[in-house]
């Protein structure tokens, strides 16, 4: 289980990083960033590049800082320190519970937000959290910088609307409005596993009415969807245990084709994906005010 | 020398045992908490090459061509390995049952996905896996067979060709009047079971590294290998070589659990060291290999049991027939999993008459190895599920249930049906301390609450046998040989007094040089820090398996004080001649020797060692002067196996019940195991802190096999769990606090009164959650019959019975 050769770059700034893109065949290079999902594709030869351009020598692509809007967060920040950050889990708990749901402490020592972003690994956390808040992304290239909003960025398995050619360097999140409740849900084999299924949900109640109800899944597609038609059974509804039910039947009807693998059978997650929504959105209601 | 070897603490000649009997700090430890323990992967040699292996991706193909001169062109590539070396310089591997054994590599058909076909040895291993890119092989896929039932047909694609038929033993074993107490019964519980594909992961790979002289034609190879003089055996069989011509030196190893198989991977080595004019060739095996092609993989079974109940509830006769998929080839020894069963058939219980149908099969999966506990625990998964339905059935508590059908602690030694012998017991008292430890009263009724509110909340009650101190007449009726297992070890005391224990196994994780320190410092008053355990490789060291089968710590406990007491007979005639008095009169007692009726005429032990080596002007003339004695341990009375493959066995059945407590999600068919509780009678406990930790373990494992660990293949036997990412095993996460409480009843058969607890908790553990969770599934009216209990297969049956 070792890599077939490849060439190695360690650029200090962005500037330098976009160069080295520049003179190298596109198809031929990888970004990396934590590594933990880069690695185990280069030592199983399942991923040849060859150049690997490291970034993680390169400045200013890490750190969290808070503004009025919400948070900015390094492309090359760990989970870790969102993790370690009080900021995060008392202002944006739901993204706390993501990213403790990711894997095990080593992996979130090394493993970065824009590498699980990019990697856009359908059972991922991440990319549902980025619905989940309408996150941003920002990304550079030699023709200069452009934003990504998320519902524009996951594409399908392991794809993102990234060229070649561009870094990702920051990640935009907003906060949620006041009074919104939020709820996690996710079903692994093991603590630390990737999901089966997972669901977040947000919700506010006005007038004893369900209000911007938000249903996302991970582990039900080919990548973090979110669930319109669930939604919008609550929109306007009571937050009771009737319209949860209503809603659960429509995000099973909605989950049309789900993966089949060794752990789960497609007609398991379908209804995962309908008991863990209920639940979430469960959680979020008992939240919302 | 004829030596008497304590069967009680009481007869160790110390007045109060200091070390033996509590759980004292491991000697190992230190050495291994400090990265200082050499592992395989640790040790470079001068000239050292790398080899890498490459794999039939196809289940089951004909090689026409295989292409190897861009590969042997590529710089840094000394020697590259093929099927065609393999033929000229090797014998298929022997194998149970015989005959089913294959050459190393594939020669001209693969059987296996995973299975060896070529193999390089360049200057690192990074060279040596871009050259077996560089090999090019044509294959011409065939038909493969995945299923042992399939397998069976007569049309079905043959695994081994020259054997004309994929049934590898097919035998029905008879003890007792098994139709009699069938057709008597007051009710007969059938079912079908199914346990699939699972077995060892040690922490640490299989690792080797092999050198082959060219000068003398021997092999010396270095790895970590679980049972050095059975692998020296095999290499030499391999190679046509006497077995004295083969020198293993185990290293220390991340545990084992029976996954070191290893026998592949080190015949490769030696070959291409032998192209290699002997430069030493390395190969570790990664994790995909371990799990695609190594000693990971054993018992895959299909069950159809029953039991018979007479109208006392007392369970008369047990009906068992197994179709045991056992992969591609026979060498990697699953068949004797098959076989270990007899040792503990019957389990507990005092069932009379039993039957065991026995299908051994041949697919094109990787062969199967052997696991801790070896075969029992999905046999007692199977007959405990069937405990709970007669229980059920008569409307009895499963707990009382067994305890009417137990072997009585005076029944001991105890013969059962499949002809092995028990050698102690007390089962009452064990499942009334594990009853007390979990307020089973307490806990059912809480199940009753919860059980109101709907949720499904289960309890399990299980209990079984481990047999301890195996022994290869077990396995007779797949064909293993001999009867006894012998383990030697030798003590020295030097000048200083300092005592040195030469044994023939390496380090592996369970503690047993800390025993063999706190043996000798109780026999001649030393402290376990003074006593250095070295151990030998497979030519110096006396007679010596090894750990395996629950048996080291009874067998090295054997060797050790058999040759404490050699070299004390020794001292006493040394001491009797400087003190001028009768041997008879002479006694070690703390470290000292004494003259009876002389007060104050004392030495220690270090003087009379010093005496024998610097004194011999001291000593009478016909003494033997060196404190050095070996001694080789085995077994008394392991008889030959009769024509039903009864004997006497296994040395020791020590006994365990488990009480669980589940929670069945019925949405998600995920479990949550609430509590863990057991009691367990291992006899005497050499090392508290030891068997604790043995058990903490294997009841991990067990949970692994209950609910996680699945080897799962596709039709054409694609393997689909080639990662830790799809077979899962248990973590700290999955594992609750497990409450343990013991009960000790010596064996009247073995040094200190000891049984074999090693392999422990995991004949229990799984039959225990799998009642637990059957338990909770009832007031849906399901029940399962498929390990491991995984969530999607809970949650189909969960909604098939609410539809
Ligand atoms: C045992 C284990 C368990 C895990 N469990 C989970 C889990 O439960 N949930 C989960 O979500 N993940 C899990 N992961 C994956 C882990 O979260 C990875 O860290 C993550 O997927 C990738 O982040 P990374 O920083 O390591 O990126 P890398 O592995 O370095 O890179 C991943 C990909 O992103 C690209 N990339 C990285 N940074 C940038 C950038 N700034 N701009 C453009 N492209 C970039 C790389 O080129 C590469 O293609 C697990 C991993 C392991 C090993």
């Amino acid at each position: 289980m070792k890599p077939a050769p490849f060439e190695y770059a360690a650029p200090k700034t962005i500037a330098e990083a976009l160069d080295i893109l520049g003179q190298n065949d596109l198809d031929e290079v990888k970004l990396m960033a934590g590594g933990q999902s880069l690695m185990p594709l280069l030592n199983m030869r399942l991923a040849r590049p060859s150049l690997v351009l490291d970034l993680n020598h390169v400045e200013g692509l890490d750190g969290i800082r808070e503004e009025s809007s919400g948070l900015r967060v390094g492309a090359m920040t760990t989970k870790r320190v969102l993790e370690d950050s009080d900021l995060v889990r008392s202002q944006y708990p739901l993204l706390w519970e993501s990213t403790v749901a990711i894997g095990h402490a080593p992996i979130r020592n090394r493993g970065t937000v824009g590498g699980s972003m990019v990697q856009a690994d359908p059972a991922s956390e991440y990319p549902a959290a980025a619905l989940a808040f309408d996150m941003e992304f920002v990304v550079m290239s030699s023709a200069g910088e452009r934003v990504i909003q998320a519902e524009d960025f996951f594409v399908t398995y392991l794809t993102t609307s990234i060229e070649p050619g561009e870094i990702l360097t920051e990640i935009r999140i907003p906060r949620l409005p006041p009074g919104t409740g939020w709820g996690f849900q996710e079903l692994a084999r093991r603590h630390g596993d990737f999901a089966i299924v997972g669901a977040l949900a947000t919700v506010r109640v006005e007038s004893g009415l369900c209000c911007d109800p938000r249903i996302v899944l991970f582990g039900a597609a080919d990548r973090a969807i979110r669930v319109p038609a669930g939604e919008a059974c609550l929109e306007g509804a009571p937050p009771s245990e009737a319209s949860l039910t209503v809603m659960g039947d429509a995000v099973f009807d909605a989950v049309e084709d789900p993966l089949s693998d060794v752990h789960a059978s497609a007609e398991y997650r379908r209804d995962l994906a309908r008991v863990l929504s209920k639940r979430a959105m469960s959680e979020a209601m008992s939240r919302a005010s | 020398m004829a030596v008497r070897i304590p069967n009680t603490l009481n007869e160790l000649p110390a007045s109060q045992p200091r070390f033996v009997g509590r759980g004292i700090r491991r000697v190992e430890d230190a050495s291994l908490l400090t990265g200082r323990t050499p592992f395989i992967d640790d040790v470079v040699l001068p000239q050292m090459l790398h080899c890498a292996i490459l794999k039939s991706p196809f289940a089951h193909a004909r090689i026409s061509s295989i292409d190897t001169k861009e590969a042997e062109a590529l710089p840094g590539v000394v020697a590259v390995l093929t099927g065609e070396d393999v033929l000229r310089w090797s014998y298929p591997a022997q194998s149970a049952p015989e005959g089913w054994g294959s050459h190393c590599m594939a020669t001209d058909v693969t059987r296996f996905v995973g299975e060896p076909v070529a193999a390089v040895a360049a200057t690192s291993r990074y060279v040596a896996e871009d050259a077996i890119e560089l090999i090019f092989v044509d294959y011409e896929p065939l038909e493969a067979v995945a299923d042992p039932f399939e397998a069976m047909n007569s049309d079905s694609p043959l695994v081994m060709e020259d054997q004309g038929s994929n049934v590898m033993m097919d035998r029905v074993f008879n003890w007792g009047e098994v139709d009699q107490v069938f057709s008597d019964a007051e009710h007969v519980v059938r079912e079908k079971f199914r346990w699939h594909r699972m077995g060892a992961n040690p922490t640490e790979t299989f690792g080797c590294i092999a050198e082959w002289s060219p000068l003398d034609l021997s092999i010396t190879l270095r790895g970590s290998i679980q049972s050095p003089s059975m692998f020296a055996l095999g290499r030499a069989s391999t190679f046509g070589l006497p077995p004295n011509k083969v020198n293993v030196i185990s290293h220390p190893h991340g545990g084992s659990f029976g996954g070191k198989g290893g026998s592949r991977g080190s015949d490769i080595t030696c070959m291409l060291s032998r192209k290699a004019d002997g430069r030493p060739v390395k190969w570790i095996e990664d994790r995909i290999e371990y799990l695609t092609s190594g000693g990971s993989q054993a018992w895959d079974r299909h069950y159809e049991a029953a039991i018979a109940v007479d109208a006392d509830g007392i369970v008369q006769g047990l009906d068992v027939q197994l179709v045991d998929d056992i992969g591609a080839t026979g060498d990697m020894y699953g068949a004797i999993c098959a076989a270990k069963p007899l040792a503990a058939f019957t389990g507990p219980y005092t069932i009379q008459a039993a039957r065991y149908d026995l299908k051994l099969v041949a697919t094109n999966k990787l062969p199967s190895g052997p696991y801790r506990g070896m075969g029992p625990p999905p046999h007692f998964f199977v007959l405990e599920q069937l405990m709970d339905r007669a229980a059920r059935l008569r409307g009895e508590d499963p707990s009382e249930f067994r305890r009417k059908n137990f072997i009585r602690s005076d029944q001991f030694p105890y013969t059962i049906p499949s002809g092995n012998e028990y050698d102690s017991g007390n089962y009452g008292e064990v499942l009334d301390r594990v009853l007390e430890l979990s307020d089973y009263t307490e806990m059912r009724a809480n199940q009753v609450k919860a059980r109101e509110e709907g949720r499904l909340v289960g309890v399990g009650v299980a209990s079984a046998i481990e047999p301890g101190v195996f022994d290869w007449n077990a396995y007779a009726i797949v064909g293993m040989q001999g009867t006894g297992v012998p383990e030697g070890a030798t003590v020295g005391i030097d000048v200083m007094g300092g005592v040195t224990v030469r044994v023939g196994f390496a380090l592996e994780g369970q503690g047993q040089y800390t025993l063999v320190s706190q043996l000798v410092s109780d026999f001649f008053g030393v402290v376990p820090e003074a006593v250095q355990v070295v151990q030998l490789d497979t030519q110096s060291a006396p007679p010596s398996f090894g750990p395996g089968g629950s048996r080291l710590g009874v067998s090295i406990t054997g060797a050790v004080l058999g040759a404490c007491e050699k070299i004390k007979e020794k001292m006493i005639r040394v001491v009797a001649s400087l003190m001028q008095c009768e041997p008879e009169q002479v006694r070690l007692l703390d470290g000292k020797f004494g003259v009876e009726g002389v007060p104050g005429a004392e030495m220690t032990v270090p003087e009379v060692a010093g005496t024998m080596l610097a004194r011999s002007d001291l000593l009478p003339p016909d003494v033997d002067p060196a404190p050095v004695a070996t001694h080789v341990w085995t077994a008394a009375g392991r008889t030959e196996p009769d024509e039903e493959g009864r004997a006497k066995s296994y040395l020791t059945a020590a006994h365990a019940v488990h009480v669980v407590q589940v929670e069945v999600d019925r949405a998600t068919g995920m479990v949550e195991i609430q509590r863990y509780c057991l009691a367990d009678d291992c006899g005497t406990r050499l090392n508290p802190a030891t068997v604790e930790g043995q058990t903490d373990g294997s009841v991990a494992q067990g949970i692994g096999a209950a609910l996680l660990e699945e080897y799962a293949y596709d039709e054409d036997a694609q393997p689909l769990t080639t990662s830790f990412m799809d077979y899962l095993l248990p973590t700290v996460f999955e594992v609750p606090e497990i409450e343990k409480v013991a009960v000790v009843t010596p064996s009247p058969f073995t040094p200190l009164g000891a049984k074999g607890c090693g392999e422990g908790a995991i004949h229990t553990t799984p039959a225990a959650i799998m009642c637990a969770i059957n338990d909770a599934l009832l007031p849906l009216g399901v029940q399962t019959t498929e390990v491991p209990a995984s969530p999607r297969r809970l949650w189909k049956l969960i909604q098939e019975a609410q539809s």
